[in-house]
């Protein structure tokens, strides 16, 4: 969709180049991530491609068209652009704000209010803030507002540049959330700034990890990056905790769930250790019908609890199937139990993971 | 000084036509002054704002003008533009040069980069960014020049009346003259009603034009 074919920039009076003989190929309806350390040109990268930095050499195509065919403001405005400290017009409202882009098209007023309320729906903005002033609304609705905005005219190509930098880590997740189930729907062709490798992963269909002068060390999905990074300036980016980040892509339902030490209510003392001895804990869980409320241990029975009267303790954590590998070794090693218990969305047990399964998803 | 009580009333009332003409004179006098500042010293900020090393020259030539004792400045443009409006109004406008435009660069100055950035990144042409974004951003900072500007203008005009003019000048100057309290002190104290009425005024235009530097988050 993006190509940029051997693009450099040296900024003038700048001894070194920001972004030397880059080449890369940006896919149709993906979030591809450039991320990086500061001074890697992944700004200066992104803005070429909508030429608010021209490149010194190179050529930057969209769809087969290149970006120097159109007059640098009209091709800006097929471009949604989103920046990190947002750029909302401080003196326009919220409405106003979104109507930018189809207004500098030239938009009809009816058109473009029906496309602003469309929008404020979109990113659950209450129509109610339509003529407040950015000054009036939170960090997370002002970026919401930026995202609306870079989406007005619907531009198949958005450039979001930090553009959930400037929020506390609890909105920033939020957005992000938000951002990827709306992209689920739009299919952007969407390039993506950022210095934080784990909103890469988390957001990025495709990375782009690029070093100091603009060099593209690798272009892979996040899990193909997290397991076989190209080189030691890669996996020293990806950092330590590489396995975990991994994790953290990995949904529980990709897995077979082991069913545990499992028994009926019911069950006598016999049966409950020859189950313990046979999966070598010193509790299991107890089932009502396809339910398990919780466990009981070792201590419990010996401390006078009596099949069937036995009181299960509830497991800290129960998971589902859309959860994370992550949040499952979360549950693992901060339980008694030493597993994860997993439940659908009815509350009706599905399985357990163990530290094992887990690591095994990896090391394979 | 002469006996007798500080203003007398008398007076007052039976000169109200003087009053009003000079009122309209004083505030004449004003307004030309300070948006024919606006008209030189608008391009010129402009210019300062787009080319950093312009400003250096610009403002050391307004300064000068600026520094120049307002008498002075008069007497030695007498010989060449006589006792006109023109001879007044350079004077003025000269005054209002260095104000006008150091806030309006400030003003534009103090646009947000980001904002500056997400305009042209959206699409907007040079030209419409300024009228549209930078320009209605810079307002408060332009305001409140044009605030300062006019607030000297209306106590600079007074000095005209050496020139045939000066608005509430010309009562100060015949009481001095005549060493009659009254005129000098209505005057005077027209001057800085005025003056006070037409700050007044701009805040309100500055409320008006800003609505979006008034509201904040609760």
């Amino acid at each position: 969709m993006i190509e940029l074919e051997h693009v450099s920039k040296t900024f003038p009076g700048s001894p070194s180049p920001a972004v030397e003989d880059l080449s890369l190929s940006i896919a149709e309806g993906e979030i591809t991530v450039l991320v990086g350390p500061s001074g890697c040109g992944k700004t200066t990268t992104m803005k070429m491609i909508n030429r608010l930095v021209e490149p010194t050499s190179g050529r930057i195509t969209i769809a087969g068209d290149d970006v120097t065919k159109l007059q640098a403001f009209e091709l800006r405005r097929r471009i949604g652009y989103v920046i990190q400290q947002i750029g909302l017009f401080p003196h326009k409202t919220v409405g106003e704000n979104i109507a930018t882009v189809p207004k500098l098209l030239g938009w009809d007023q009816t058109k473009i209010q029906t496309r602003v309320d469309e929008l404020m729906d979109v990113v659950e903005i209450d129509v109610s803030m339509r003529d407040r002033y950015p000054s009036e609304l939170s960090g997370g609705q002002r970026q919401r507002v930026g995202v609306a905005r870079a989406l007005a005219a619907d531009p198949p190509v958005m450039l979001m540049d930090e553009p959930f930098g400037a929020v506390d880590p609890i909105v920033r997740n939020n957005l992000q959330d938000q951002f990827l189930a709306l992209q689920q729907t739009l299919r952007k062709t969407i390039v993506f700034v950022t210095h934080d490798i784990d909103e890469a992963v988390r957001i990025g269909d495709r990375i782009a990890i690029l070093n100091v002068g603009g060099v593209l060390e690798q272009l892979a999905t996040p899990n193909e990056l997290l397991r076989n990074p190209a080189n030691p300036f890669v996996s020293d980016f990806l950092g330590t905790d590489r396995g975990i980040k991994r994790l953290s892509l990995i949904p529980i339902s990709t897995v077979a769930l082991d069913p545990g030490p499992i028994v009926a209510g019911t069950a006598s003392a016999s049966d409950i250790a020859a189950m313990m001895s046979r999966y070598g804990t010193d509790w299991v869980g107890v089932r009502t019908g396809t339910r398990v409320d919780g466990w009981v241990g070792l201590g419990d029975l010996d401390a006078g609890a009596v099949p069937p009267d036995f009181a299960a303790r509830p497991f800290a954590t129960r998971l589902r199937p859309n959860s994370s590998l992550k949040e499952a070794l979360d549950a693992v090693v901060s339980s008694h139990t030493s597993v994860a218990a997993v439940f659908d969305e009815h509350e009706n047990y599905l399985g357990m993971l163990s530290a094992d399964t887990i690591s095994s998803e990896i090391v394979q | 000084m002469n006996e007798g009580p500080l203003v007398r009333w008398d007076w007052v009332w039976s000169h109200l036509d003087d009053i009003w003409e000079l009122t309209v004179q004083h505030v004449v006098l004003t307004v030309i002054a300070v948006s024919l500042g606006l008209v030189i010293a608008g391009p010129l900020a402009y210019y300062g704002y787009r080319h950093y090393a312009a400003r250096g020259p610009i403002t050391w030539v307004a300064g000068v003008l600026y520094t120049i004792p307002s008498l002075a400045l008069f007497a030695f443009l007498v010989p060449f533009t006589g006792l006109s409006i023109l001879t007044a109004e350079i004077g003025l406008v000269g005054y209002t040069l260095l104000i006008l435009f150091r806030n309006i660069v400030a003003g534009l100055d103090a646009v947000p980069d980001g904002v500056i950035e997400a305009a042209t990144g959206m699409g907007y042409t040079d030209r419409r960014r300024f009228w549209e974004v930078e320009l209605p951003l810079a307002m408060p900072v332009i305001i409140a020049g044009i605030r300062i500007a006019t607030v000297t203008t209306v106590g600079l005009v007074t000095v005209t009346s050496l020139i045939s003019y000066g608005g509430y000048g010309k009562f100060i100057l015949q009481g001095l003259n005549r060493f009659f309290n009254t005129q000098i002190i209505i005057g005077a104290v027209l001057s800085v009603l005025l003056a006070t009425v037409a700050d007044v005024l701009l805040i309100r235009l500055e409320r008006r034009v800003t609505p979006w530097a008034q509201r904040r988050s609760e």
